[in-house]
């Protein structure tokens, strides 16, 4: 049994040059490079084949592979593999086939540098050719994943249910989780053979597993078996446990087994070995050939990697399409547990180093295991993560958070893709970029853009202070000269209540009409974070003249407004969208001001664009843009008035741009400029969106 | 808003031009309590149709309207020979529409909102100075329409 460890000593091959220890050995012991050629062939050789040392030094020892096996040449995957177990035929002296039980091993130095390939082998008997066919497939397709665990620090609990026993209890561990999980937590990994590694160390590497609980690498799916075979065998060393084992894909019908050391040193030392026919089609060797370079490769990866075997997941779709569930977000929605199961169940098997750092993790280990931690910070993500696996998709990206190991919350872009066949069920990816900095960035930017549009509205409306005085005094005025005229009134011998009950009524709805002024200009004065709801822009571009429209009187400006009828809505913020026309308005009123042509006229249309989104255009019959300045007329700080606002055109760019919308100025043929933006109707189709996310 | 039927002691008749209508109604209200009898307009041209010499003994007007401005009106009034009185009442406070309203022969330039006594004692000047009588309030009470 003790072959089929690997003890973490320190693997010392020492000299390539076997000793003549190999020279006494009564097994056959052959000694051959990287080619296959044979550089020892010891006494024990030649006892068993028939041929001298001298005949075969510097041959290869497929030479004398028998011609009448059919088995494939197992070379290359012994040396991708580093093991090999099988029988051999190979032919003799004299002619005989001989039928040899053979063990291969490649030896390689402390830099994984090749040494030599060393053959142990037995004479396996004079076996007729179909029984040597039959056991050359078993064994090479009996895969036993070997355990040897220290049970002595679950001793106490061991004696606990022993006891618990002993009181004429029967004992059904299935209903006992807290005494399963104590058992594996306590039992301790010694040794492992490379098939367990390989099967469910995950990829944590023998050196992560040894010494660790038996829990961080069983199958969930079957610990309270292996529990209450501790169990058993604890309470009778003589006794062997067999059982079949629930294990899912890579073995048909695993068969677990366990027994107690016979050795009395160390004590409570249990093996537990597993047995299945491989149902991957995938060699193992195949698996390990690939399996460095492919582990460099993610283990290098910029961005963080989980390898997760989602075969249980898969399974357990099938089984629910098989039973007619369709819609599986309602179905997880009524059996939550399902989720909660699948969290368990699925486990991580693989992860880079970025991964490690991004969880804050210590090493590998600490983030092979059920896929439960991933799921920490983000209620609702497991869930979608399964609906997307059962709708057959190929990825699901979502911005989403984890909780790392030390508590703190981290924004991440988290992708998973899944596997499709014919590729191996077994591989579902997930990658994680962090954004948090990405977000910060974008909230930052955010800020300074609604800094930066409250400044221009604050600047706005200082330049239109006299238009908004004049608005507000309209109203003040008339309510002040209505009261004083009730006051008269009331002054009078005949007092006309009728009369002062009308100016009255005026009197509230010119302080109505004052204070909702206000609320507007304080709404445009006051700092908001933009939110974006449906609004009509027809509405918005009526308010948006009450700001403007005095200021254009006092210039003796005509403005005729041209507003489409049944225009859709657009998603926007009012504010925001208000300042761009009022800006627009303002730069026309200036120019006109400023050029003082002979007409002067500001025209303002809305509509519907060819592409279905909703336009406003403010064309006026100044002096235009100059032709020099077409291309920077919405550069920062470019100005062509006066006194004006450099930044205005700026602000209306980035603000329409957030709308997802564009803007721009042009000249008309017949003089002045013309100004023109759209905003994008939610849900048509080709919408120049800045941004959008599925 | 009709004129009012002059009586027959031929009251005064004002004219009154804002755009605002709120304002219009206050002013006319007010004109009605003091015993004036006025006519409004929302805009200067309105004005300038229904205009004929000594039709009105007053002008009541706002500066910045659509279209032609209260100022304007005044200078247009000038040109024609107008010797009505014309009182100038804004919300702009600016030196320079003050200065340009008086220095064309503004009756007076008041702010709005505007105090009634003020205006009162301004009309009733500039009706005497009109050569038209500006009743006292505490006379008969003008028929209400």
């Amino acid at each position: 049994m003790s072959n089929l460890f690997q003890r973490a000593a320190p693997g010392d091959h020492g000299s390539p040059h076997v000793t003549e220890l190999a020279d006494l050995a009564s097994e056959s012991v052959i000694v051959s490079d990287e080619q296959g050629v044979i550089r020892y062939w010891n006494a024990a050789s030649e006892v068993l084949y028939g041929w001298p040392a001298m005949a075969m030094l510097g041959r290869r020892v497929q030479t004398i592979g028998s011609l009448a096996h059919i088995g494939t040449d197992h070379f290359d995957a012994l040396l991708r593999e580093g093991r090999w177990e099988g029988v051999v035929r190979r032919r003799g002296l004299t002619g005989t086939d001989i039928v040899a039980a053979v063990r291969q091993i490649v030896r390689r130095d402390a830099t994984g540098a090749f040494l030599d390939i060393v053959e142990f082998g037995q004479n396996a008997g004079s076996l007729s050719q179909a029984a040597y066919l039959r056991m050359d497939a078993e064994l090479q397709s009996s895969l036993a994943a070997s355990w040897e665990l220290d049970t002595s620090p679950a001793r106490p609990l061991l004696d606990a249910i022993a006891e618990h026993r002993r009181g004429g209890n029967t004992i059904d561990l299935h209903r006992h989780p807290d005494w399963v999980d104590g058992l594996l937590t306590a039992t301790r990994i010694l040794a492992v053979n490379n098939r367990a590694v390989r099967m469910f160390g995950a990829h944590a590497g023998y050196e992560q597993m040894i010494g660790q609980p038996i829990a961080a690498f069983w199958p969930a799916e079957s610990r309270s078996l292996l529990a209450a075979m501790l169990e058993s065998v604890a309470s009778d060393r003589t006794r062997l446990e067999t059982r079949k084992m629930v294990l899912s894909g890579a073995l048909r019908n695993p068969v677990v087994k366990a027994w107690h050391s016979a050795e009395p040193s160390p004590p409570d030392t249990v093996f537990v070995t597993i047995n299945g026919a491989t149902s991957d089609e995938r060699t193992t060797w195949e698996l390990q050939a690939s399996e460095d370079r492919y582990r460099r490769l993610i283990q290098y990866l910029p961005t963080a990697l989980w390898q997760v075997d989602s075969r249980r997941a898969g399974e357990a779709f099938d089984e629910l399409k098989a039973n007619g569930v369709r819609d599986i977000a309602g179905h997880l929605a009524r059996n939550p547990d399902l989720v909660e199961h699948a969290k368990d169940v699925v486990r991580v098997t693989d992860v880079n180093r970025d991964a490690v750092s991004l969880f804050r993790g210590s090493n590998a280990a600490d983030l092979i295991k059920p896929v439960r931690y991933i799921f920490a910070a983000a209620p609702g993500l497991a869930e979608r993560v399964m609906v997307a696996h059962f709708e057959g998709r190929r990825n699901l990206i979502e911005e989403t958070r984890i909780r790392a190991f030390d508590g703190s919350i981290i924004d991440v872009l988290f992708t998973v893709t899944y596997p499709v066949p014919p590729e191996h069920l077994d591989n579902t990816f997930i990658t994680m970029q962090d954004i948090s900095e990405r977000l910060n960035a974008e909230q930052q930017l955010r800020k300074l853009q609604s800094d930066f549009s409250h400044a221009g509205r604050i600047a706005t409306l200082g330049e239109l202070a006299t238009s908004i005085a004049h608005e507000i005094n309209q109203p003040l005025a008339a309510i002040v000269t209505n009261g004083e005229t009730s006051l008269r009134w009331l002054a009078r011998a005949d007092q006309n209540t009728e009369k002062v009950a009308q100016l009255t009524s005026r009197i509230v709805s010119n302080a109505r009409r004052a204070s909702d002024i206000i609320h507007r200009i304080r709404g445009m004065a006051a700092k908001h974070e933009p939110e974006k709801r449906l609004i009509d822009l027809n509405e918005v571009a009526e308010e948006a003249l009450l700001f403007i429209r005095h200021d254009i009187d006092s210039k003796s400006i005509v403005l005729s407004a041209n507003f489409g009828a049944d225009l859709p809505r657009v998603l926007g913020d009012r504010i925001q969208l208000q300042q761009v026309i009022i800006n627009l308005l303002v730069n026309s009123v200036q120019a006109i001001a400023q050029s003082g042509g002979p007409t002067r006229r500001i025209d303002i249309e809305t509509s519907i664009d060819g592409n279905g989104a909703v336009a406003l255009s403010v064309i006026d019959d100044g002096p235009g843009i100059p032709t020099a300045d077409l291309a920077r007329v919405f550069d920062s700080f470019f100005s062509t008035k006066d006194a004006g606002l450099g930044i205005g055109l700026t602000i209306c760019q980035s603000i329409i741009t957030a709308h997802g919308g564009r803007i721009a100025g042009t000249n008309r043929p017949s003089g002045g400029a013309h100004f023109h933006f759209t905003v994008p109707v939610p849900g048509m189709t080709g919408a120049d969106t800045g941004s959008a996310r599925s | 808003m009709p004129a009012r039927t002059p009586l027959s002691f031929k009251a005064p008749l004002v004219a009154v031009v804002d755009d605002d209508e709120a304002v219009r109604e206050a002013l006319s209200e007010l004109l009605l309590v003091l015993g004036l009898a006025c006519q409004t307009f929302d805009r200067v041209d309105a004005f300038m149709a229904e205009y004929v010499p000594d039709r009105f003994d007053c002008l009541i007007t706002d500066v910045s309207m659509p279209g032609r401005s209260g100022l304007e009106l005044q200078e247009r009034l000038r040109e024609l020979g107008s010797p009505m009185p014309v009182i100038i009442i804004t919300a702009d406070t600016s030196p320079s529409t003050r200065g340009r309203a008086l220095s064309a022969g503004a009756f007076a330039c008041l702010t709005k909102p505007v105090n009634d006594d003020v205006l009162f004692h301004h009309l009733q000047s500039a009706l005497n100075r009109a050569g038209s009588s500006c009743e006292d309030e505490r006379q008969d009470t003008p028929s209400d329409e």
